[in-house]
């Protein structure tokens, strides 16, 4: 299964095969860290609000697809809340990878991450900030990179297949 | 000298990045006048905007979240940069405390801020990644330069001496002065405390719950 976070109200892009999207629905409230999704409900985010399930969706999925504006160098604030709001997919004790401390996995899938940027005036330093950032958050989900690309505008996302 | 220490943890109370603020003008509040916010909500009141543009340096300090900025605090960057700054001799700080033991980790959510900055056309000050952050609220209160919070509190002196002196620092990456293996363990223990104060037992920290 593929699961989309986007920050698009109106996706219009095609996907091939089974697959779930998060896009503004609603309002989202952003993560107060309480750590509730790993010691009062494991798994599940404790606010009820449509986004609760992210974690759970994400163990799901073969690949995580992040189609966001570029916001210096990361995600823009809507895909940050339902990133932020599903730590649930990784379990809170730590191990160590890559001589690094990160978290031990709760779920068996394996991530295969891509990101899709867009944005008029995309610097290089922003682009740089985000591919390291995207190896980082599947460092993180211990997962992999599949592709991460740079758009000028959402209207060109129109013409990809996912 | 106005300084503001604007604390972007969305936590009430007793969050590492205001004990690290908190710390910060202890090296600072003799020789300036500091202004401290807190960031918790998406938005910033048009009066606390309008007091930060009045500053000569502003401090952010908030917690690692998924590689970067917490969500809530990236808003409000957005919208800052939107606002009109009639004065852009502003230097711009920023603190990122991550639960991971390598400050380093918060390499990137301080490029972030960095990028910020230069859309903004605010000057970068320069930064800090301090690892062990989830361990600092429980850290018994030591003089400054002592204990576990050492190597932070040193970061954050000479953090302090260049806010003074408005210049640039590059990033500062420091851990708690205490041994990895031992932070993971008492960070372990902690998780098995509070799931068992909410009544679960500890073998369900590792839960998968079905989708509903």
């Amino acid at each position: 299964m593929k699961l989309v976070i986007t920050d698009l109200k109106d996706f219009s892009i095609s996907i091939k095969g089974e697959h779930r999207i998060i896009k503004p629905q609603g309002t989202i409230h952003p993560c107060f860290g309480c750590f509730g999704c790993w010691v009062k409900t494991p798994g599940q985010c404790v606010m009820h609000d449509g986004y609760e399930n992210t974690g759970m969706y994400m163990s799901k999925c073969t690949e995580l697809i992040l189609i966001s504006q570029c916001c210096y160098g990361g995600v823009s604030p809507f895909v940050k809340t339902v990133q932020d709001r599903a730590i649930s997919y990784i379990h809170p004790d730590f191990v160590i990878r890559k001589g690094e401390m990160h978290h031990k996995r709760r779920y068996q899938n394996v991530i295969a991450l891509s990101a899709y940027f867009y944005g008029e005036n995309i610097t290089e330093q922003e682009k740089k900030t985000a591919r390291n950032l995207i190896e980082a958050n599947a460092d993180n989900y211990d997962g992999r990179v599949k592709n991460i690309y740079f758009y000028k505008t959402a209207k060109e996302l129109e013409d990809i297949l996912l | 000298m106005k300084i503001a220490l604007i604390n972007g943890s969305p936590k009430t109370k007793n969050s590492a990045s205001g004990i690290l603020l908190e710390d910060l003008k202890s090296h600072l509040s003799q020789k300036a006048e500091i202004t401290e916010i807190k960031l918790q909500k998406t938005f910033i009141p048009e009066e606390i905007a309008a007091e930060l543009k009045t500053m000569e340096a502003l401090v952010f300090s908030f917690p690692l979240y998924v590689d970067g900025i917490p969500a809530h605090l990236l808003s409000c960057l957005i919208q800052l940069e939107n606002a009109h700054w009639q004065n852009r001799e502003i230097y711009i700080y920023g603190i990122v405390n991550c639960g991971f033991h390598e400050g380093v980790q918060a390499k990137y959510a301080l490029e972030i801020l960095q990028n910020w900055c230069k859309k903004t056309e605010l000057i970068w000050g320069g930064g800090i990644g301090a690892g062990g952050g989830g361990g600092l609220a429980n850290m018994p209160s030591t003089k400054n330069g002592h204990g576990p919070k050492a190597p932070i509190d040193k970061a954050l002196q000479a953090m302090a001496d260049k806010i003074l002196q408005n210049k640039r620092q590059k990033n500062h990456y420091v851990s708690v002065a205490f041994p990895r293996f031992l932070y993971r363990i008492a960070a372990q223990i902690g998780w098995r405390q509070m799931i068992k104060a909410n009544g679960g037992k500890t073998k369900d920290l590792g839960k998968r719950p079905e989708e509903p």
